[in-house]
């Protein structure tokens, strides 16, 4: 497929909206419906850049969030009445806590409610990630008002630091795969999220101190070498965002 | 142009200044070069120049800085943007924009310069750099030296007075690098731009600076001319220690300088060429049709060389030639490699844990990503249970690397040079039969690079090990190996005895070889051994 130039913003309002529309909807079968079509969207048109891997990164978050959600759903919580699908040891809680249980009769029902709200708030998630995917940060940062200065620089530094980080994560397992050390693992998370941390305090302060030494946010006007337009396309996207919402 | 006076320097939460009482004036059209050992201070006197330090950094600072009459105590950085342009250590970080005409622009935009300034300086700055080609590239898909050129002219493109400049060819392959000095020395001479750059790699930019600020370490800076400041310091590239090993009564900064002076010694020499070195004939890594490729290009085009045992292996080439990814792919852990490789009789990716320790070495271009733990000693102990060693073995080697480290210090505060001490004794503590290391000169300063070189030729000789090492740095490569392979697009187009690899090319010569053509002769040491035999 043809890959289109889109106005930086474009996106962004088209997520806004469909996200608006998940919350608004409330329905799984929607939400996931709405994460395929971004995943469609996202496969042709995303540039082969580092925020490109966003959009994957999103996906695997949120498997994360819907199983520990669900994981926890069934443990504690408010029990909800229904078929029961398996019954784990009750864990006793002093009386003063009436209502909340640890362990019992897992069922159906209470696996469904925690399950279905995790797909809705991960689908928000994931549809941001699909416009963090499609939209090189830097290009966004240009149409930004200049008044949202400190924006501006949290804007830039998170979006393109972030996605370079994901690179440095394959880099810096690597390097512990040449240690001999294992990969995967909660020992490994540690041994990989201190180097990584580091890495990206460093990498913020570099580029903000040169957005600071170019004269960033000294003007208050800012000149535009080659504005960025709205096209046709931006437009109608940008209207079946806004259709979306209305519909949903 | 930039004046400094009675500047001192002290960073929070550090009981040590930085720059103690310094005094400096530099004039128009002048051309200075900060040197220093590593983490002396020279990245925070550049920054001061502009204000990032303490404006943006924190810290206090006594005394005044003036640029252009300009103080930087009541100007913001960005306010000094039209008047100093300044290009940091790594430019990719630095980079706000996706393609070279956007990054170009960005400075004069949040200037508010009119269009038609912007679209003519565009041009100017693109011709002068010679960017044309590149203009609408994107800037991740540049190589080293291009990044390079992109950043000098985003930054020349506000017609700043000044151009700082933090290392702008430790990265860059000889010939890069030398075609940005040139650049800048053109710059310097028909624009009467201020430059001051801070450089380890002396043997590169010597010849181009009027002045030098020798920063020593603990606060204090002397300022002169290259000669008067070389003549006794200790930090000096091979160029002055050959001139002080000849007893030379002046010091020469340039190749022709230096030729002029020798010429009576070079003539009174035969010339003779050195015997090969000898090396095992047992191989320690056999590559046999290796390619390496990401999407549709190949970094490595089915490559096949057998490395012997107690051999130094040198990989040179052009940024992007394909170095690293052979590297990771004789370590194992490429996984879009193909063909195959044979360490020590066994294939390297199937390599794991214990066995692979002792199997492969690999200090990777940055050695913090080895290192993740609190502390120097709680690394070190780390590294002695994972390889079953006796509890303190890789402190104390550590300590034979890198004298005075404190056990207690956190790895992110060591310096360039101590943090690779540190993840190579870690790496060394299993006793590798095989040590590859990726670029590991990047900002150490000459003592640095001396103790490196001791502890790798020991490693290679006393052990019987093989040592293959990647790098731009041709006075290592001299130094050091006693084979050099040279790479070129995926290829291999040169590999033989370092002597004949470096000798055969003028750009890859090192400076002692320069001067003493025809003597076959790459370092200060070989000149000294070719004087002692004919004594």
């Amino acid at each position: 497929m043809k890959k289109l130039s889109f106005h930086p913003l474009t996106w962004w309002i088209f997520s806004g909206a469909v996200a608006v529309a998940i919350a608004r909807a409330n329905s799984p079968v929607f939400a996931i419906a709405a994460v395929g079509v971004m995943a469609v969207i996202v496969f042709s048109q995303r540039d082969d850049a580092p925020w490109g891997r966003s959009f994957n990164a999103t996906l695997k978050l949120s498997l994360w969030i819907i199983s520990i959600r669900a994981l926890i759903g069934v443990l504690i919580g408010v029990p909800i009445p229904g078929t029961t699908l398996f019954t784990i040891p009750t864990l006793p809680l002093p009386a003063w806590m009436p209502g909340i249980r640890i362990g019992g009769a897992v069922t159906l029902e209470r696996l469904n409610s925690s399950i279905s709200e995790g797909i809705i708030i991960c689908a928000i998630l994931v549809v941001f990630g699909a416009a963090a995917s499609l939209t090189s940060p830097h290009r966004l940062l240009r149409v930004l008002p200049i008044y949202l200065y400190e924006f501006g620089i949290t804007v830039v530094i998170a979006t393109s630091v972030l996605p370079q980080l994901v690179s440095a994560v394959t880099r810096i397992r690597m390097a512990q795969r040449l240690r001999g050390q294992r990969t995967h693992g909660i020992k490994a998370f540690k041994r990989i999220a201190l180097p990584l941390l580091e890495e990206s305090l460093a990498r913020s302060l570099d580029l903000a101190a040169a957005m600071e030494s170019r004269g960033y946010g000294i003007s208050k006007k800012r000149s535009k070498y080659r504005p960025i337009k709205w096209a046709r396309v931006d437009i109608a996207v940008v209207i079946a965002g806004l259709a979306v919402v209305g519909l949903s | 142009m930039i004046k400094f006076s009675n500047v001192s320097l002290i960073y929070p939460n550090s009981t040590t200044t930085v720059i103690e009482d310094l005094n400096l004036e530099i004039a128009e059209g002048e051309l200075v070069l900060v040197i220093g050992p590593t983490g002396s201070g020279k990245s925070s006197l550049l920054r001061l120049i502009n204000g990032l330090v303490p404006h943006h950094t924190g810290g206090i600072l006594a005394g005044s800085i003036e640029v252009d009459g300009i103080s930087t105590a009541q100007v913001k950085p960005g306010g000094l943007a039209h008047l100093i342009g300044i290009v940091g250590q790594n430019p990719i970080n630095g980079f706000v924009a996706d393609t070279v005409e956007e990054e170009l622009v960005f400075g004069m935009e949040a200037l508010n310069l009119s269009n038609e300034t912007m679209r003519k300086r565009v041009e100017e700055v693109l011709d002068l750099m010679s960017l044309a080609a590149l203009r609408t590239r994107s800037i991740a898909t540049l190589s080293g030296g291009e990044q390079q050129r992109v950043a000098i002219a985003s930054a020349l493109v506000a017609h700043p007075k000044v151009l700082v400049l933090d290392e702008p060819t430790s990265a860059l392959d000889p010939i890069a690098a030398e075609e940005v000095l040139s650049i800048l020395h053109r710059l310097v001479h028909d624009l009467s731009l201020t430059v001051v750059i801070a450089e380890h790699k002396l043997e590169r930019v010597i010849q181009f600076a009027d002045r030098i600020v020798h920063i020593n370490g603990a606060g204090s800076a002397v300022v002169g001319t290259p000669e008067q400041i070389l003549m006794n310091s200790p930090i000096a590239p091979p160029i002055v220690e050959l001139a002080r090993t000849l007893g030379l009564k002046e010091i020469g900064v340039s190749v022709r300088e230096m030729r002029r002076m020798t010429q009576e010694f070079r003539d009174s020499h035969a010339v003779t060429k050195p015997d090969a070195p000898t090396s095992s004939t047992k191989a320690c890594v056999s590559v046999k049709g290796l390619t390496i490729s990401y999407g549709a290009k190949n970094a490595v085009n089915s490559l096949s060389v057998t490395i012997y045992e107690n051999e130094i292996v040198a990989i040179m080439g052009r940024n992007g030639a394909g170095k690293s990814s052979l590297l990771r792919a004789i370590a194992g852990v490429s996984d879009t490699a193909s063909g195959e490789v044979i360490v020590n009789g066994t294939n390297s990716q199937k390599l794991h844990s214990k066995q692979r320790r002792e199997s492969v070495g690999y200090i990777p271009q940055e050695p913090s990503d080895l290192l993740y733990g609190q502390s120097v000693s709680e690394e070190c102990k780390q590294a002695d249970e994972d390889n079953q060693v006796e509890a303190g073995t890789t402190f104390s080697l550590l300590t034979q690397l890198v004298p005075g480290i404190s056990g207690n210090t956190h790895p992110r505060d060591l310096s360039e040079g101590q943090r690779l001490g540190l993840a190579l004794s870690v790496v060394l503590s299993a006793n590798p039969r095989l040590l590859i290391l990726d670029e590991p000169t990047r900002g150490l300063d000459y003592q640095a690079k001396r103790v490196l070189i001791k502890m790798l030729v020991d490693f290679a000789r006393v052990f019987n090990r093989s040592v293959i090492i990647a790098t731009h740095d041709v006075e290592l490569v001299a130094e050091l190996a006693t084979r050099t392979i040279f790479i070129a697009d995926g290829d291999i187009v040169a590999d033989g005895p370092t002597i004949d690899v470096l000798l055969s090319s003028p750009a890859f010569a090192p400076q002692v070889s320069k001067i003493m053509s025809p003597q076959p002769w790459l370092t200060v040491a070989d000149v000294v051994r070719a004087i002692e035999t004919t004594i």
